[in-house]
C-alpha cells in the first residue's frame, strides 16, 4: 500500500487544546514502528484510508497573537487544516472565524478545513452552542465535530473524516508516471564508450 | 600428451589424506558458518549444509580443476588460465554489459521474444510497469512444462535487493545477478551470460557488446556467438586445445621471466608451477579454506560441468594477447594433433549448447577483476597491488607485505581460491543463524553483506602466506627437475593463483574501476579529514557522528593504515597456530574478522559507493556531468556578486542541484546505473547526498561569505544585532513563555555549542539534524521540569527565548541556508517543521522592535512562502540542465603573464565573436582585435571562426567517444595576416603550434 504523506496544520487560540487533541490521536494507538518525534509540536500518525495509507504530518502552531504572522509558513502546503476552538470560550470561536477567513484568502486552494469544538466534556459551561458552530461549518463546507481530548471522544473520528475528504490520489499519480518515464529513459543506447 | 591423457583424478590426492582433510573441512565449515551467520540477514535452509560438505570432494576438484573434462582439452584450459579472461569476473562482465541485460524499459512480451531465442539460463532484468518492480526474466529449459520464460520479481527492501521467495539478499542488483549466475538458489537453474559476454576476452569486446545495448539480442554478435562458438572464438579456442609441451615450456619460461622481473617479490612468487605432490601438502594446510566455496555453491558446479562442458575458453593474457595468440596459432597449424583437437572441440561444442561459462571461482560476484596471471601478466597486475603496499605506513618485509605474494605461491593459490570464493557470494545461504547478538542497525548489516567477504578473503589469504613460502622453493625445484606438470595441474594452480590474487588485491578494487575508486578520492578526502578533525575536536558529545559521511571518508584512509599492522600481527599468530594445529587458526581469525568488519562497517555501503562515485565524476571534467558541475562551481566562485540577495543566490544553487539530480537520473553517464545499485526509493536520497558533496561542499565557504556580504550590505545584520541584544535582555515571559521553565545558562551554552558545530557542516540535512537535537534538548528541559507534553503554544516562545539567549547573528544565515538548500521533499517533515519554527523565531527576534514586527514580518513571511512554493513547483517544469550548460571557462593566455581563467555565461547560440568581446571586456584587453578564441585540444590548437558557437563545440567534444582534454583559450593571434576574414568564414583555421 502506498503511503501518502499529508501535512495537516493545527490552528486555534492558545489553550483550546490543539496539542491535546493531537497527542490523544497519536498516542492512543501508538505505532511502535514509527520513529517517535522529538516533541509534541510535530507529530505523525499513519492511518489506513481506502486502499492507501495516510500519514498525517501534523504541524502544531502557536496560538498567541504575536505568532499569528508566522501561521502562513505552517499552513502552506497543508492538505488539511484543523481549526480548534474551546466550546467554553466564545473568544476562541471568534478567532476560529478569523482563521477560516485567512485560510480562504491565503491558504492552499483545495485545503480540507475541519472545525473541532474541543472540551465537550465541559458541556455545562459551554459558551458556543453546537448548533451555531455546526451551521457555520456547513456554510463554509467544513468538517465539524465536537471533541474531548481529555476523554478521547471523537478524536479518531475527526481524523477519519479528514482522511475521507482528502481527494484520492491524482497528482501523485502523475508523479509516479512521471518518474517512471524518467527511469525509463536511461536506455542504454546513449551510452558513451569513454 | 597432456591433452589426450585421461584426466588425472584430482581428488586422488585428497582422498589420501581424507581423514585429516575432512576434519579440517568440518572445522572450517563450522567456523565459516558462524561467520556467515553474522553476515547474513536471512537464514537459509539448514539441510543444505550437510549436503555441501558431502559434496566437498567433488566440489574441490571443481574448484581447482574446473572439471575433468577440461583435462581432455588441457591445452585449451591452459591457455584459458593465463588469459585475461579470468581477470574479468562475472560481476565485472555484468557491470560492463548492463546495457544489454538491464533493460528496464522492455516489456514482458519483448523480453519473452528476446529470451526465446536464447539458451536456457539466459536472462534479462526489466521493470514491470504494473508491479512497479524490477523483474528477472529467465529463459528456462525447453523440457520444462509451462512457460519457457520465468519472470521473477525482484524485491527491493530499504537496503537490499533479493529475489521474491529467496532469503538471500544483496547489496545491489549486479551482485544479485552475479550470484545467481553461480548458484541457483530459488531458480530452476543458474543464470547464464550470453556467450558473447561470457567469452569476451577483453574490455574492448565487452564494450562492443555493451554498445549494442538492447540491440545486442538481435545482433549478429549475439546469435553468431551462440550458434557457432568456434568460429567466433578463433584465438582462444583454436590455440589452446593443443597445447604441447613446447608451448608449455614457452609459457613456463615466460612465467619465470616474469618472476625474475619482480625482484622484490617474495620467492614464492616465482614458483608458479607447483608439482602435484606439493599441491597436496598445501592443500592440507590451507585446504579447508577452499571449502568455503562449496558451501555457497553447493552442487551447482558439478552441474555446470556436466551440462555446460568446459567453463573456460582459452583466453589471452590481457597484456599481450597478440603475441600469445600468434604463438599459439603457429603452434596449432604446425602441430599434428590439431585436427584431433578440433574434433574434440566440435564434440564438446555439441554437447554443450550453451557457451562455456567461466570457472566458478572467477565467476564469484566480485568486482575486482584482476587475478595476476602466473605468466607475464603478473608483472602487469603487480603495479595495481603495489600502491597499496606502499601506502602502508609500516612496510613489512616484502614477502608478507606484498599483496601479491599470496597469488604466486601455487599452493597458496589453491587455498586462496576457495577462500576468495567463499567470501565473495555475499549472501550466505546456509545455516540458520544461531541467536547471535546482531547489530540492530540495518546499515551495519548491509555492510557486512557487502564487505565481509572481501575482508575475510583478504585475511585468509594473508594468513596463508607463511605456509606457502617454504614449499614454494621446493616446488620450483621440482618444476625445474622437469616433471612436466599436466595442464590440468597447471590449471589448478593458476586458478588458485588467480583467486588468491583477487582476494589480496581487494582493497584496490575500487581504485581500479573508476566508478568506485577509493584511490581517486585521496585529495578531497584528505581535505575532508582536516575539516573533520576540527569538527570532532570541538564536538562534545553525540555530535561527533553528525558528519558521519565525511567521517567515513577519512576513515577509509585510516583503515588502510590500521589494517596493515593488524594483519601483520595476525599473520604471525596464525603461523604459529598453524603449526600447532589446524583448529586454532579459524578461531584466531574469527575474532579478527569480526573486528575488522565492524571497523569497516561504516564504509562502502552501496549508498556510500554511489555517492562517492558521483562525487568523483563531478570532479572529472571529462565527464559531461563533471564539466557541468565544475563550470558551475567556478562560475559561482567568480561571480557570487551577480545575485540580488542571499536567498536568490541559494535558490539558484538549489535549482542547480535539483537539475543535476534530474540529469543524473536520466543520463547514462553513471555506469552502472544507479538503479542497479540502489533501491528505487532510495535513489533520490542518494542523489541529494551526492549533490551536497559535489556542489555544496566545495562552495561552502563561498556561500558563507556571500550570505554574510548580502546581510551586511542590506543592513540586515546591523538590525539583527541590535534586536538580538534587545531580545536577549527580555525575560522568558516577555517573549511569550508561559509556565514552562527555560533552560539555564549552562544548557544555553550547550545549545550554543551545537549551533557552532552546525555552522561547520555543509550538508543542509546534517545541519537540520543538529537543529533537531537542539529542539529536543529544549523539549527535554521543559518536560523534565513539568512532566507534561508541550505543543507549539509553549515550544515556539521557548525556542524564541533560547535563540535570543544564544545571541548568534550568524544563525540567521544558517537558517536561511537550510531553508533554501534542504531537499524540498523534506520540508514537510519534522526537519521542515522545526526549521520553520526556527525561522519564525528568528524572524520575530529580527523584528523585535514592536512597531516593525507585525507588518514587516508578515509581508516577509509571505514572501518567503511564495518562494518556497515556487521552488517546490519549479523543479518539474524547469528546463533541466540546459540552464547550467551555459558556462564556458575561458583562459586568457598572455606571453608574459601566463594563464588566467574565467568562467563566463555563454549561451548555446552565442557566437565566438560575442565570446571574444565578452572576453575582451572581462579580461580588460585594450586591443581586442589582436585576440581570438582558440580551441586547444592536447597539442593542437585551432582558432575558432567568429560565427561558430563555442558551447556547441564544447558539447560536441563532450559527446565524442574518446574525450580529450580541451580548453578554450583567449589569446593574441600569432600572425594576423594568416587569418583573413575570408578564410575564417568557411571553417576553423587550424594551425599547429
Amino acid at each position: 500500500m502506498a503511503i501518502r504523506e499529508l501535512k495537516v496544520c493545527l490552528l486555534g487560540d492558545t489553550g483550546v487544546g490543539k496539542s491535546s487533541i493531537v497527542c490523544r490521536f497519536v498516542q492512543d494507538h501508538f505505532d511502535h514502528n514509527i520513529s517517535p518525534t522529538i516533541g509534541a509540536s510535530f507529530l505523525t500518525k499513519t492511518v489506513p484510508s481506502g486502499n492507501e495509507l495516510h500519514k498525517f504530518l501534523i504541524w502544531d502552531t502557536a496560538g498567541q497573537e504575536r505568532f499569528h504572522s508566522l501561521a502562513p509558513m505552517y499552513y502552506r502546503g497543508s492538505a488539511a487544516a484543523v481549526i480548534v476552538y474551546d466550546i467554553t470560550k466564545l473568544d476562541s470561536f471568534q478567532t476560529l472565524k478569523k482563521w477560516v477567513k485567512e485560510l480562504k484568502e491565503h491558504g492552499p486552494e483545495d485545503i480540507v478545513v475541519a472545525i473541532a469544538g474541543n472540551k465537550n466534556d465541559l458541556g455545562d459551561i459551554r459558551e458556543v452552542p453546537m448548533k451555531e458552530a455546526k451551521e457555520f461549518a456547513e456554510s463554509i463546507a467544513a468538517i465539524f465535530i465536537e471533541t474531548s481530548a481529555r476523554n478521547a471522544v471523537n478524536v479518531e473520528e475527526l481524523f477519519q473524516k479528514i482522511s475521507k475528504q482528502i481527494p484520492p490520489l491524482e497528482n501523485p499519480e502523475d508523479d509516479v508516471s512521471d518518474s517512471f518515464k524518467l527511469s525509463r529513459q536511461p536506455a542504454p543506447s546513449t551510452r558513451r564508450c569513454c | 600428451m597432456a591433452s589426450s591423457s585421461p584426466p588425472r583424478n584430482p581428488p586422488s590426492g585428497l582422498t589420501d589424506r581424507s581423514g585429516s582433510f575432512f576434519k579440517l573441512i568440518d572445522t572450517f565449515a563450522s567456523e565459516i558458518g558462524e561467520l556467515k551467520r553474522e553476515m547474513v540477514q536471512t537464514p537459509l535452509t539448514v539441510d543444505k549444509e550437510p549436503m555441501d560438505l558431502q559434496g566437498l570432494e567433488g566440489e574441490v576438484c571443481g574448484v581447482y580443476l574446473q572439471s575433468p573434462s577440461c583435462a581432455g582439452l588441457g591445452g585449451e584450459r591452459d591457455s584459458g588460465y593465463d588469459s585475461l579472461r579470468r581477470r574479468m569476473s562475472v560481476l565485472d562482465r555484468l557491470t560492463q554489459t548492463h546495457p544489454v541485460w538491464l533493460l528496464l524499459a522492455v516489456s514482458e512480451e519483448e523480453a519473452t521474444r528476446i529470451l526465446l531465442k536464447q539458451p536456457p539460463g539466459v536472462f534479462l532484468v526489466r521493470k514491470s510497469a504494473a508491479l512497479q518492480r524490477k523483474i528477472l526474466s529467465v529463459r528456462l529449459k525447453e523440457d520444462q512444462s509451462g512457460s519457457p520464460i520465468s519472470h521473477l520479481p525482484v524485491r527491493e527492501s530499504q537496503y537490499t535487493f533479493s529475489l521474491e521467495d529467496s532469503g538471500i539478499s544483496f547489496a545491489d542488483l549486479l551482485r544479485l545477478v552475479a550470484f545467481y549466475c553461480i548458484s541457483r538458489d530459488v531458480l530452476p537453474s543458474t543464470l547464464k551470460l550470453p556467450e558473447a559476454i561470457a567469452s569476451a576476452k577483453t574490455q574492448k569486446e565487452l564494450e562492443d557488446v555493451a554498445q549494442l545495448g538492447a540491440g545486442f539480442w538481435d545482433s549478429a554478435l549475439c546469435s553468431q556467438r551462440r550458434t557457432s562458438p568456434r568460429a567466433c572464438r578463433p584465438l582462444s579456442r583454436t590455440l589452446s586445445p593443443q597445447r604441447s609441451n613446447r608451448n608449455r615450456e614457452v609459457e613456463w619460461s615466460q612465467q619465470k621471466h616474469a618472476g625474475a622481473h619482480c625482484d622484490s617479490a617474495p620467492p614464492t612468487l616465482r614458483s608458479c608451477a607447483t608439482p602435484p605432490s606439493f599441491r597436496l601438502e598445501r592443500r592440507h594446510s590451507s585446504g579447508p579454506l577452499c571449502f568455503v566455496t562449496p558451501l555457497f555453491l553447493q552442487t551447482h558446479h558439478r552441474h555446470h560441468r556436466f551440462e555446460d562442458g568446459l567453463p573456460t575458453h582459452a583466453v589471452k593474457s590481457a597484456e599481450d594477447p597478440e603475441n600469445e595468440g600468434k604463438s599459439s596459432l603457429k603452434l596449432l597449424s604446425s602441430s599434428p594433433g590439431s585436427e584431433q583437437h578440433a574434433d574434440k572441440v566440435k564434440l564438446n561444442g555439441k554437447s554443450r549448447t550453451p557457451p562455456p561459462r567461466p570457472p566458478p571461482p572467477r565467476s564469484m560476484p566480485r568486482r575486482r577483476p584482476a587475478p595476476p596471471p602466473p605468466g607475464p601478466p603478473a608483472a602487469t597486475t603487480r603495479p595495481k597491488s603495489m600502491p597499496v603496499a606502499v601506502a602502508a605506513s609500516t612496510r613489512p618485509p616484502p614477502s608478507s607485505t606484498k599483496r601479491q605474494a599470496p597469488a604466486r605461491p601455487s599452493m597458496g593459490a589453491k587455498q586462496g581460491s576457495p577462500s576468495k570464493t567463499a567470501s565473495s557470494p555475499i549472501p550466505v545461504p546456509s545455516n540458520p543463524p544461531p541467536p547471535r547478538p546482531k547489530k540492530p542497525d540495518l546499515e551495519a548489516h548491509r555492510c557486512h553483506i557487502a564487505l565481509d567477504d572481501e575482508t575475510i578473503a583478504k585475511a585468509l589469504s594473508r594468513a596463508k602466506l607463511p605456509t606457502c613460502q617454504p614449499s614454494s622453493a621446493d616446488a620450483l625445484l621440482e618444476d625445474n627437475a622437469g616433471s612436466p606438470s599436466t595442464p590440468k595441474e597447471r590449471g589448478r594452480q593458476r586458478l588458485s593463483d588467480m583467486s588468491m590474487s583477487t582476494s589480496s588485491s581487494d582493497s584496490l578494487e575500487y581504485s581500479q574501476s573508476p566508478g568506485f575508486s577509493l584511490g581517486l578520492a585521496p585529495s578531497p578526502s584528505r581535505h575532508l579529514n582536516h575539516q573533520d578533525t576540527v569538527e570532532d575536536s570541538s564536538d562534545d558529545d553525540e555530535d561527533v557522528d553528525e558528519d558521519d559521511e565525511d567521517y567515513g571518508v577519512s576513515l577509509e584512509t585510516d583503515l588502510e593504515m590500521r589494517h596493515r599492522p593488524s594483519f601483520k600481527a595476525r599473520r604471525r599468530r596464525v603461523g604459529v597456530s598453524l603449526g600447532g594445529g589446524p583448529f586454532i587458526l579459524p578461531r584466531a581469525l574469527k575474532g579478527r574478522f569480526r573486528k575488522v568488519s565492524g571497523m569497516l562497517s561504516s564504509l562502502m555501503t552501496p549508498e556510500r559507493r554511489a555517492v562517492k562515485r558521483i562525487a568523483e565524476m563531478s570532479r572529472d571534467k571529462s565527464s559531461y556531468f563533471g564539466s557541468l558541475v565544475q563550470d558551475y562551481i567556478s562560475f559561482v566562485q567568480e561571480n557570487r556578486g551577480c545575485h540580488t540577495s542571499g536567498m536568490d543566490f541559494l535558490q539558484t544553487l538549489r535549482q542547480f542541484m535539483t537539475q543535476m539530480k534530474a540529469y543524473l537520473r536520466q543520463s547514462s553517464e553513471l555506469d552502472p546505473p544507479l538503479e542497479s545499485l540502489i533501491p528505487e526509493d532510495q535513489i533520490d536520497q542518494v542523489l541529494e547526498k551526492a549533490m551536497h558533496k559535489c556542489v555544496l561542499k566545495p562552495l561552502k565557504s563561498v556561500i558563507e561569505v556571500a550570505l554574510n556580504d548580502f546581510q551586511v550590505k542590506s543592513g540586515a545584520l546591523q538590525q539583527l544585532k541590535e534586536n538580538l541584544a534587545l531580545a536577549k535582555a527580555k525575560r522568558p515571559q516577555e517573549l511569550g513563555v508561559d509556565g514552562a521553565v527555560p533552560p539555564d545558562p549552562l544548557a544555553i551554552e550547550k545549545i550554543r555549542h551545537k549551533f557552532l558545530n552546525m555552522r561547520k557542516m555543509y550538508s543542509p540535512e546534517k545541519k537540520v539534524s543538529l537543529l533537531l537535537r537542539v529542539c529536543k534538548l529544549i523539549y527535554t528541559i521543559m518536560q523534565d521540569n513539568s512532566g507534561r507534553m508541550y505543543g507549539a503554544d509553549d515550544f515556539l516562545p521557548m525556542l524564541t527565548y533560547v535563540l535570543a539567549q544564544c545571541d548568534m547573528p550568524t544563525l540567521d544565515t544558517e537558517i536561511q541556508y537550510m531553508m533554501e538548500l534542504l531537499d524540498p521533499s523534506l520540508l514537510q517533515g519534522e526537519g521542515g517543521y522545526y526549521l520553520t519554527s526556527a525561522y519564525g523565531a528568528m524572524a520575530l527576534i529580527k523584528n523585535f522592535q514592536e512597531e516593525q514586527a507585525a507588518r514587516v514580518l508578515s509581508s516577509e513571511a509571505r514572501n518567503t512562502l511564495h518562494q518556497w512554493h515556487r521552488r517546490r513547483t519549479t523543479p518539474r517544469s524547469a528546463p533541466t540542465v540546459d540552464d547550467f550548460q551555459n558556462y564556458l571557462r575561458v583562459a586568457l593566455q598572455e606571453v608574459d603573464t601566463g594563464c588566467t581563467a574565467k568562467t563566463l555565461i555563454v549561451q548555446p547560440y552565442t557566437t565566438t565573436e560575442e565570446v571574444c568581446s565578452l572576453c575582451a571586456y572581462k579580461f580588460k584587453i585594450p586591443d581586442p582585435e589582436a585576440y581570438a578564441l582558440f580551441l586547444v585540444i592536447e597539442d593542437t590548437s585551432q582558432q575558432l571562426a567568429p560565427d561558430t558557437h563555442p558551447q556547441r563545440i564544447k558539447a560536441e567534444l563532450h559527446s565524442r567517444p574518446c574525450a580529450h582534454t580541451f580548453h578554450f583559450v583567449y589569446r593574441r593571434i600569432p600572425n594576423l595576416n594568416l587569418f583573413l576574414p575570408g578564410i575564417m568564414d568557411n571553417a576553423n583555421c587550424i594551425h599547429v603550434e
